[in-house]
């Protein structure tokens, strides 16, 4: 399938974790521009191992989770020349809800719910500007259906695809539309360690019996960017395999 | 640059406005029928064309009723309360919204054009 893009510069939040480098190798070779965010020097440099062969084809910038001085000089890069935003920036904090820090509780919905809310204003500014922009937001499965400790996540999670959804119901009208992907388990990232620790058993719960991959994430982004996913707005999508309506 | 010309040129292109004079005593939201989505597209042109920070509480009076009501629980003088929080408006203008805040939203097109002039001092 050929896919078509309204635009080529995307927002790559989150941009050093495995999935967000596999779609930033994607994106390049379907002759967009990813811009990924990083937030020390090993994230910069994964992302020169994974795409630095490609020089000028990608962008860097700094970007720290509750740090506005680093979100304003991300949007003083990158200006009003913003076409997509791929967002995976997450913080892990796992605990009890009952068992858990508060100075920890209320930094973390700092930095993952309100620090999200101000990108997305600042995004949706820049895109407002062009009455065009798309931005595609990754969730997770364990948003509707979490596992004991991960409370806050899940908390999280539904609050940022909240703000997605609003967004893509405020501007769509103006050309401006958002998309909610959840994943469920992933061959990928944290989703392989935590398979790997439950030495992959759980897959046989899954109605598709294995993980899906990174790969199969990837190109459904691709996918949701382009111009023929134009008519998914404001609404997220499930990609568990069937996991969610197992009984 | 004539901040009013612009001005004019920015609410007919986002309003798709025909055969409409506009004037510095045009009321936005009543006269226009500009919505709120309308007012944050307003705020991101302004932002763009005149290269200026915009705060769209500050510029849009959003909070003009709100403050209204604080002086006067606070006993404090109204008009002064007021042009502290809206430094671009004159003490004359402060006291006209005042006076018609009940027939509704009281933003006109001259509110907007002190606006620009004020942030485009770099205040």
């Amino acid at each position: 399938m050929n896919l078509h893009f309204s635009g080529n510069r995307a927002l790559v939040l989150g941009g050093t974790c495995e999935l967000a480098l596999l779609l930033a190798h994607a994106m390049i070779e379907s002759n967009l521009f990813p811009i990924l965010t990083y937030r020390d020097d090993k994230g910069l440099c994964a992302i020169g191992e994974a795409v630095g062969s490609f020089q000028g084809r990608y962008a860097t910038c700094y970007l720290n989770l509750g740090d506005r001085d680093s979100l304003d000089s991300v949007f003083t890069q990158i200006g009003d020349d913003l076409n997509f935003l791929v967002d995976f920036a997450q913080g892990n904090y796992e605990s009890l809800i009952a068992g858990a820090d508060e100075d920890s509780i209320y930094s973390y919905f700092m930095e993952n719910i309100s620090f999200r809310a101000e990108v997305l204003k600042m995004a949706g500014r820049a895109m407002l500007k062009k009455r065009k922009g798309r931005l595609v937001y990754i969730s997770s499965a364990a948003a509707s259906r979490p596992n004991p400790g991960q409370g806050f996540y899940a908390a999280a999670k539904l609050a940022s695809e909240a703000l997605y959804r609003n967004m893509g119901l405020e501007l769509g009208g103006r050309g401006v539309t958002t998309v909610i992907l959840r994943p469920g388990y992933i061959d990928a990232g944290r989703g392989r360690i935590y398979l790997q620790k439950q030495d992959r058993k759980i897959l046989k719960m899954t109605p598709i019996k294995r993980a899906i991959t990174g790969e199969e994430i990837v190109q459904t982004i691709l996918f949701l960017l382009s111009d023929s996913a134009a008519g998914i707005n404001a609404t997220e999508i499930c990609m568990d395999g069937g996991s969610t309506y197992v009984k | 640059m004539d901040v009013f010309v612009e001005l004019k040129k920015i609410l007919e292109e986002l309003l798709d406005l025909e055969d409409m004079e506009l004037t510095p005593e045009t009321l936005l939201i009543q006269d226009l029928g500009a919505e709120s989505i309308d007012l944050l597209e307003l705020a991101v042109t302004i932002n763009s064309r005149f290269k200026i920070a915009v705060k769209d509480d500050e510029i849009f009076l959003t909070r003009f009723r709100l403050y209204f009501t604080d002086a006067e629980k606070q006993g404090k003088d109204s008009v002064h309360y007021l042009t502290g929080r809206y430094p671009f408006l004159g003490e004359d203008r402060i006291a006209e919204i005042m006076a018609h805040i009940k027939e509704g939203p009281q933003l006109k097109m001259k509110d907007l054009i002190s606006y620009v002039i004020y942030r485009s001092r770099g205040v």
